[in-house]
């Protein structure tokens, strides 16, 4: 009897032992990251940096981190590459138990409220101020935030833009230097370009995707969903009706699957010859150049057609990534040199970037610019000579108004286009659904931009 | 001769549904057989049109994949151990034991069943964070022990078992852990099967909570080392494949060599 | 009398030592934080500025955002699908597995079974595959039966019922695994005695196999709803929520307001009203599983 109770104990206390040496963390892998360890053991301080997304370029990464860390001996940047599936989770939970990294990646469209939240730190009392007068005026507006700069731009890209295949528009036809410039003449061009196993346009289908890559369309309306400050839905007006007939037309004339091909994000479509045009981001430069060189010939570039064919007005937002020092960090002022030294020092260190992406995405920075026009393959690029000329100087920044706005607008497309609902009725919903968003939430005033 | 045909046709049935069941094992295999552009190709292809072996060769060969798998597997097989154990003593309390407070603390047990992981998803991390527990191997193993699910069908399992065999026991003077050990734990076995194998599976294909918790390349789990990949590699969908593929198959192997325990949950019902 | 006592006061004792460890991790890595999450849902939660009490504002907020509503009956309307045919498809081959018994039931055991290894992520691609307009397989049979493509994922009607397969290919074979268990553990002579007796193979699964298989079907009950409710890869990998938020379950819908939301409060909120209706639900299945006059 008294064996067996002593087995008890014995198991209980096996249990508590394992336990507490997971609590001590004193397993062979027993380091823990964060602001743990902050020094080497040649005494270097440690910068903890988080990378959002790989795409094949942690060893670009890696390689220019550990030119870095070679030049001085004060830091030592760790880069930790993150799948993207589980980012926000990490990210966010790190922030909550205050164990995050010094320097992270993060997207144009978060720093508003981060900064105004307290979740990273202002840089400019860090670094020298010249780096942030080397940026273009639309990167420098994204990164600011009630006077201070509190990212530096890492890319930037155009997140709508029209990809068509030009042997197709020979095919029917068509010249395949004039992509078409107008909407009805996408319809038109959609039209003849569509055969039995070919589509003529392929863009997002589902919720979510039509929420954010419709941004550009309704630039051209000439307004967002809400207005500025907050207070009110603008989505019930005549610029919406006419994107909304529009949208449906491209779907009822069947030039528009019923479905979208494979993932919004995916050229393939495009490259198989399942559709004959395409609205997509410039990210897909890079999948076209490294996986079809066989095509590329073959494609064509041309910013989103507008209402009235006038390409001098916003077609795209503007997405992209930054360098940010978490608010947190201890070492703030070493996390900032490191920025300025990755992302805002030698133009070289990102014309290797641009080069190794396919020229997929541009920079925030003049310098950088600059470095490009010697470029032989950069300044030889049609489709970038095309985006920078006529998309990303019109184009405006993602907005930061709350993910339900865009989920009413690509709601209320969708019960158009799927459900056949009245354009009106479905727009009066939208704004119904905005406005009582903006009650529940006391939403009105809220925008830090105008704060 | 009508039984006969009903056999065949039961037989016919069984062979369909069973192919269908693993048709799309099969054709994620040969997706990793496939070149990169071929797997999303239109039209619809299943065998490949050219058999390329890069892709697993290149897996298989890839240390860290290898080590990731290794690491996995020791994980997964510890936490199962410790599943099985702790889950089953608290199921048997549950099920034979009487003693104040007993309803209580089953609520307090069952309630977890159905917390949604969102809830809970923040605060688990800073308590393991503060715990100092991140970027180790325990954060991995020690937060899924406890389970509330397993403790629950454990408890439904040993219901079932007819009480006179812990009566003799009981005269002979056996006390209720002696009872536990010596006739609840051997009859348990296509119980714990299935709850291993649920377990072992859960840690295996685990994915938020590692890349949560592990920033240390040398603790990768096999699932995030694979979501890395999908975000590293772009849209290398066969590469994904493949290793999707190498991924499942120590599962299936150890379902294979498991499986067979649970027929032999006929042997209990000897006992009744 | 007495020595009842005995046994009793000991039983007291050993039950607290033996469940010590499931209780002590439970606490740890599951109350604790549970308690934590009910705790911020009443602060506008931010983790680098002082946290603000705003009382039940976060609820208010989610009690009052249809989508929040639409979700959990999508959530409903999921398990609505996927577990009655689950269990019937189930119960069905876990019959047949037996009558058929030997190395083809074997067979076709394990074969529905291997699909439960993979993970939601990978299935979720797999039929995303089979589910393309153009080369997926699913269009590819109905062409051939002459009928007109598809729009699976982008159909009101059909999007639901798409990601719901997956969902029954992926727990198929565990139900009925679990079902097979326990039929092989109901005496062969229960139902000699009822040939006897003269019943039908209708009448010996109404009055034997189902009564006995009670636990099991509670379990499986319990565990499959809230788990269909709580699905999320499936929708998330596949349409995102959409068409119309047609698939947006719960837990998605949760998701999306941590990745988007600047503040966690709506999403823990949100949360812990899917934990009381999850709860809920469970205890209506218990309720009416004893209040079923079903004991063997």
């Amino acid at each position: 009897m008294r064996k067996n109770k002593l087995l008890v104990v014995l198991i209980s206390l096996f249990t508590l032992v394992i336990l507490m040496a997971g609590c001590k963390g004193t397993g062979p892998e027993g380091e823990s990251a964060g602001a743990e360890s902050d020094k080497t053991e040649s005494g270097k301080t440690v910068i903890d940096f988080w990378v959002s997304w790989g795409d094949g370029k942690a060893d670009w990464f890696n390689k220019w981190i550990d030119k870095y860390n070679e030049s001085q001996d004060e830091v030592e940047v760790k880069a930790t590459f993150i799948a993207g599936d589980a980012w926000d989770q990490k990210v966010k939970a790190a922030q909550a138990a205050g164990t995050g990294p010094d320097v992270m990646t993060m997207n144009y469209g978060s720093i508003v409220f981060s900064a105004q939240q307290g979740k990273i730190q202002p840089l400019d009392e860090y670094v020298d101020p010249a780096i942030f007068e080397d940026l273009h005026d639309f990167a420098n507006e994204f990164v600011s935030f009630d006077g201070k700069h509190y990212a530096y731009p890492f890319n930037a890209e155009p997140g709508s833009i029209l990809l068509y295949r030009k042997d197709f528009f020979e095919e029917a036809g068509l010249d395949p230097e004039q992509p078409p410039e107008t909407w009805d003449e996408l319809i038109e061009y959609g039209k003849k370009l569509s055969k039995d196993g070919r589509y003529g346009l392929t863009a997002a289908g589902n919720t979510n995707d039509l929420a954010w890559s419709h941004w550009g369309l309704q630039a051209m309306t000439g307004q967002l969903p809400i207005n500025e400050d907050w207070s009110e839905a603008t989505i019930n007006n005549e610029g919406y009706k006419k994107l909304f007939k529009f949208w449906n037309t491209l779907y009822e004339e069947g030039i528009f699957p019923k479905q979208q091909p494979g993932m919004y994000t995916e050229i393939q479509p495009l490259v198989d010859g399942r559709t004959a045009m395409m609205f997509n981001g410039s990210f897909t430069f890079d999948a076209l150049r490294n996986e079809y060189a066989d095509v590329v010939d073959k494609i064509g570039v041309a910013p989103l057609p507008t209402p009235d064919g006038n390409y001098k007005q916003p077609t795209s937002a503007m997405g992209g990534w930054t360098f940010v020092v978490d608010g947190n960090s201890k070492h703030p002022e070493e996390a900032a040199k490191f920025i300025e030294w990755f992302l805002g020092g030698d133009p070289e260190i990102m014309v290797d970037f641009f080069e190794l992406s396919n020229f997929s995405s541009f920079t925030g920075r003049k310098s950088v610019d600059e470095a490009l026009k010697d470029h032989p393959q950069a300044s030889n690029d049609e489709w970038r000579k095309i985006l920078l000329e006529k998309v990303i100087p019109y184009a405006v920044p993602e907005p930061i108004h709350a993910w339900e706005i865009s989920l009413a607008y690509a709601n209320a497309l969708e019960r158009v286009y799927l459900q056949g609902q009245d354009i009106d009725e479905s727009l009066k919903q939208a704004e119904k659904e905005i406005n009582d968003y903006i009650e529940a939430n006391d939403y009105a005033g809220t925008n830090p931009r105008l704060q | 001769m009508k039984e006969k045909l009903n056999i065949y046709g039961l037989k016919l049935i069984g062979f369909l549904v069973a192919i269908l069941s693993i048709f799309p094992l099969i054709w994620m295999a040969m997706a990793g057989f496939k070149k990169e552009s071929e797997v999303l190709s239109y039209p619809f292809k299943f065998f490949p049109s050219e058999w390329i072996l890069t892709n697993y060769i290149e897996l298989l060969q890839n240390p860290a994949f290898m080590r990731s798998i290794g690491l996995t597997l020791f994980v997964a097989v510890v936490a199962t151990t410790l599943i099985i154990f702790i889950n089953s003593m608290a199921a048997y309390v549950f099920a034979r034991l009487e003693f104040p407070t007993k309803n209580f603390w089953w609520l307090y047990v069952i309630m977890t069943l159905f917390i949604p992981s969102m809830a809970i998803l923040i605060p688990s991390y800073i308590v393991v964070a503060k715990l100092h527990m991140l970027n180790t191997i325990y954060v991995l193993i020690i937060p899924g022990i406890a389970s509330a699910m397993n403790v629950f069908l454990i408890r439904q399992f040993y219901l079932n078992i007819p009480t006179e065999l812990e009566d003799a026991a009981f005269i002979d003077g056996a006390n209720r852990f002696k009872i536990y050990w010596y006739i609840f734990l051997p009859l348990s076995v296509p119980v714990f099967v299935l709850v291993g194998i649920t377990a072992f599976l859960g840690y295996w294909n685990s994915l938020i909570w590692p890349i949560m918790t592990i920033s240390d390349e040398r603790l990768y789990q096999i699932m995030q080392l694979l979501a890395y990949f999908r975000s590293d590699q772009g849209n290398d969908w066969a590469m994904i494949m493949a290793g999707s593929t190498i991924a499942a198959i120590p599962v299936i192997v150890l379902f294979l060599i498991f499986q067979r325990h649970l027929i032999e949950g006929i042997k209990i019902s000897g006992i009744k | 009398m007495k020595k009842l006592s005995a046994i009793n006061r000991s039983d007291k004792k050993t039950a607290f030592l033996m469940l010590l460890p499931l209780i002590g991790l439970l606490t740890a890595f599951v109350i604790i934080p549970l308690f934590y999450a009910v705790f911020v849902s009443f602060y506008k939660w931010n983790f680098y500025q002082e946290n603000i009490f705003i009382g039940f504002e976060n609820y208010k907020r989610v009690l009052s955002d249809p989508l929040f509503y639409k979700a959990m009956w999508t959530g409903l309307k999921f398990a609505a699908i996927v577990i009655p045919i689950q269990f019937v498809l189930a119960f069905l081959f876990a019959n047949l597995i037996r009558t058929l018994g030997g190395k083809f039931g074997g067979f076709v055991k394990t074969s529905i079974y291997i699909p439960h290894v993979i993970s939601g992520v990978v299935a979720s691609i797999i039929f995303l595959f089979i589910y393309d307009f153009d080369g997926g397989l699913a269009n590819f049979i109905i062409q051939s039966l002459g009928l007109e493509k598809v729009a699976w994922l982008a159909d009101v009607k059909f999007a639901l019922a798409s990601i719901s397969v997956p969902a029954i290919w992926l727990g198929f074979g565990l139900t009925t695994l679990v079902m097979l268990a326990g039929l092989n553990d109901i005496p062969k002579t229960y139902y000699e005695a009822a040939v006897i007796d003269g019943a039908n193979a209708w009448h010996k699964m109404i009055y034997i196999t189902i009564p006995l298989l009670k636990n099991i079907f509670l379990y499986l009950l319990v565990v499959g709803v809230t788990g269909a409710i709580q699905q999320f890869d499936l929708p998330y990998l596949m349409t995102g929520g959409g068409p119309l938020n047609e698939t947006m379950t719960p837990n998605l819908f949760i998701f999306t307001h941590f990745t988007k939301d600047p503040y966690m409060g709506y999403t823990v909120s949100s949360a812990l009203l899917l934990f009381v209706i999850l709860a809920v639900i469970s205890a209506v299945i218990f309720k009416l599983f004893n209040s079923k006059k079903m004991d063997s």
